[in-house]
């Protein structure tokens, strides 16, 4: 059954092709149409994406399991601090390994050719250095922070700062810091650079008081369950926000969507790209199939069954998604390809969702054609 | 008992279009017998009701009243798609403006009543090759439309009328879109197919050229049958 089905459909697939060549030049601005919604699809949730995985990049490259901050805190740009003495209640809850503290202040740093911009300053300790990228830059080590008044910079802010090195100094707050190495994979979509100092440099280089924390992080015991630690610890300090890694990256990104127009931005120019790819589908192939009216009629006066006349639409509906979707797409990763310092991000799921997104635009598009069509009377060929 | 030489039968059959006070009779009940090879030409004036007695005849339009008979079966009762079945495999249909896909060559024209069957390519590609080398069109099966000329295509549109073997060929002024050659041409092979392969044939036409191959004659005025004449068949012109 399904067999025959598909035997049918692909003959008929042949005819649908054939027939878009009858008006070709409104099925070319059909499938540009395509072209440009799914790129447009692409582009902009590719964007949405990229700028979220940024916004969380701080919470992804610290491998902390549990973080505790301050209930007033709404994300990693809005925090509130909690006592240091927390620490040690948080240390001696069941299924802990380890609990550190992290400070997080705020200052300005001065760039080689004089300009002032903002920073976040990071504390983190040592010997753990909990909060601290897993990834370094090339031949940096965490124990490089243990000296007095040593920075890490992001490797990618190294050309703002005259291609610095290892020994440079970098002046925050009127202070300077000297450049020890580098961390990677913190690229966060705010207006701050991120340095890591050791946490006695960091309360020093951003005025944080002494007996204050901004998190606490934690790691959990081998084999033990992240939510029941959490609900433990919640538990224990009850005056505190306990969250997961997954949690506090889902924080970030709400925040971020909420408090920003970035979020809106992005989304609707994704609904707005589908609908002008649906809107462009819509009317070529309603118009075509006003302007073919005889030959629809034709098709069922000498046999052609309201389902194969269906079919014939949907496949011509699916023929432009099919090479608009491929030429969409490969412009959008050619894009991607060249401008590869835009926060674009690809994941599988992209393709996908764009993919879905522009075969449903396509579809619900045809049904105008299609419904049209279906209402042709055959005796039309019998019309001088 | 059933005349098995009846190909296409309108018992009673007319047709009112609208309704109430903007109801318009286009057919009076009407009752027509089409036989296996002979040529019924169907002739009138411009909006008689000949065109719409052809529509009813070829499944196309639903009558208000009476039954179309196809090989001795009732129709009335049949859904869309088995009327769109009976169509496809009972009738052929000759239209004035040809009406062949542009795009498809003239091979791919007449194959079309049998991939809308589903009919496996090569069982396609050979019945098309045939039913053109049928008309004369055997050299000319790769040409699209606009390569061809108004006669041209006019055997290519009778050939994809054939291909399905209909009992029953409705041609709708076949001639009107030919010079007098090309028309007298087709008419010819209209006529070959009535005695030659027992194919009924209806023609609707103003063209009074069609006489001659016709074996009976039908006029429709104001949406009535007036009279139905008997012709000896003089040959094709």
């Amino acid at each position: 059954m399904m067999q025959r089905q598909m035997g049918e459909l692909l003959r008929l697939g042949s005819l649908a092709l054939r027939m878009l060549f009858d008006a070709p030049y409104k099925s070319l601005g059909t499938l540009v149409g395509v072209i440009i919604s799914v790129f447009l699809m692409a582009q902009q949730a590719s964007l949405l994406l990229g700028i979220l995985g940024r916004v969380t990049s701080f919470v992804d490259a610290s491998g902390v399991d549990i973080w505790i901050t301050s209930l007033a805190t709404e994300s990693t740009d809005a925090t509130g601090s909690l006592p240091a003495s927390k620490v040690g209640a948080v240390a001696g809850t069941p299924g802990v390994a380890w609990a550190a503290p992290v400070v997080q202040g705020q200052g300005k740093v001065t760039r080689p050719d004089g300009v002032q911009e903002n920073v976040k300053v990071l504390g983190v300790e040592p010997p753990r250095y909990a909060g601290l990228p897993r990834t370094l830059g090339p031949g940096t080590t965490a124990e490089a922070l243990r000296g007095s008044g040593r920075i890490f910079l992001n490797w990618s802010d190294r050309q703002t700062f005259a291609d610095a090195q290892p020994g440079d100094r970098i002046e925050i707050n009127g202070r300077a810091g000297v450049v020890a190495g580098f961390f990677q994979g913190v690229n966060p979509h705010n207006p701050f650079y991120y340095v890591f100092a050791n946490i006695d440099d960091a309360r020093a280089l951003a005025g944080f008081p002494q007996d204050r924390v901004t998190y606490i992080a934690v790691g959990i015991v081998p084999g033990e369950r992240v939510q029941d630690v959490q609900a433990r610890l919640e538990a224990r300090i009850p005056d505190a926000l306990v969250k997961t890694r997954a949690e506090l990256r889902a924080m970030e990104k709400r925040f971020f969507l909420v408090r920003t127009p970035v979020g809106v931005l992005f989304g609707m120019g994704t609904v707005v790209a589908a609908l002008i790819g649906a809107a462009i589908v819509a009317v070529t192939l309603y118009s075509t199939a006003v302007d073919r009216a005889r030959d629809y009629g034709t098709l069922k006066a000498i046999g052609a069954r309201q389902r194969q006349i269906l079919q014939l639409l949907m496949l011509q509906a699916w023929i432009f998604f099919a090479a608009g979707y491929l030429v969409g797409i490969t412009v959008f990763f050619l894009v991607r390809f060249h401008f590869p310092e835009l926060a674009m991000a690809t994941p599988p799921r992209l393709v996908v969702g764009v993919a879905a997104a522009a075969f449903a635009s396509c579809t619900l598009a045809s049904l105008v054609a299609v419904r049209r069509v279906l209402l042709f009377d055959p005796a039309i060929v019998f019309r001088a | 008992m059933l005349d098995r030489s009846i190909a296409l039968e309108g018992r009673g059959v007319g047709k009112v279009f609208g309704a109430g006070d903007l109801a318009v009779r286009a057919l009076y009940p009407t009752d027509i017998q089409i036989r296996r090879g002979e040529v019924l030409v169907i002739m009138g004036p411009s909006g008689s009701g000949k065109t719409t007695l052809l529509s009813i005849l070829g499944l196309v339009l639903t009558p208000s009243e009476g039954e179309v008979l196809v090989g001795g079966r009732d129709v009335s009762a049949a859904t869309p798609d088995e009327l769109a079945i009976l169509r496809r495999d009972r009738v052929g249909f000759v239209f004035q403006q040809f009406n062949l896909l542009p795009s498809l060559s003239a091979l791919e024209n007449v194959a079309v009543p049998l991939l809308l069957a589903g009919a496996p390519r090569g069982e396609r590609v050979a019945r098309a090759a045939r039913a053109l080398d049928l008309v004369g069109m055997a050299g000319k099966q790769g040409a699209t439309p606009r390569l061809l000329s108004g006669g041209q295509q006019q055997r290519v549109a009778i050939a994809r009328a054939l291909v399905n073997d209909a009992p029953v060929l409705l041609c709708d002024e076949p001639t009107a879109s030919l010079d007098g050659r090309t028309g007298q041409g087709i008419l010819a092979t209209l006529r070959e197919l009535a005695t030659g392969e027992e194919r009924a044939v209806v023609i609707v036409t103003h063209d009074d050229r069609v006489l001659p191959i016709a074996d009976r004659l039908v006029h429709v005025i104001d949406g009535k049958v007036v009279d139905t004449l008997l012709q000896l068949q003089q040959g094709a012109p």
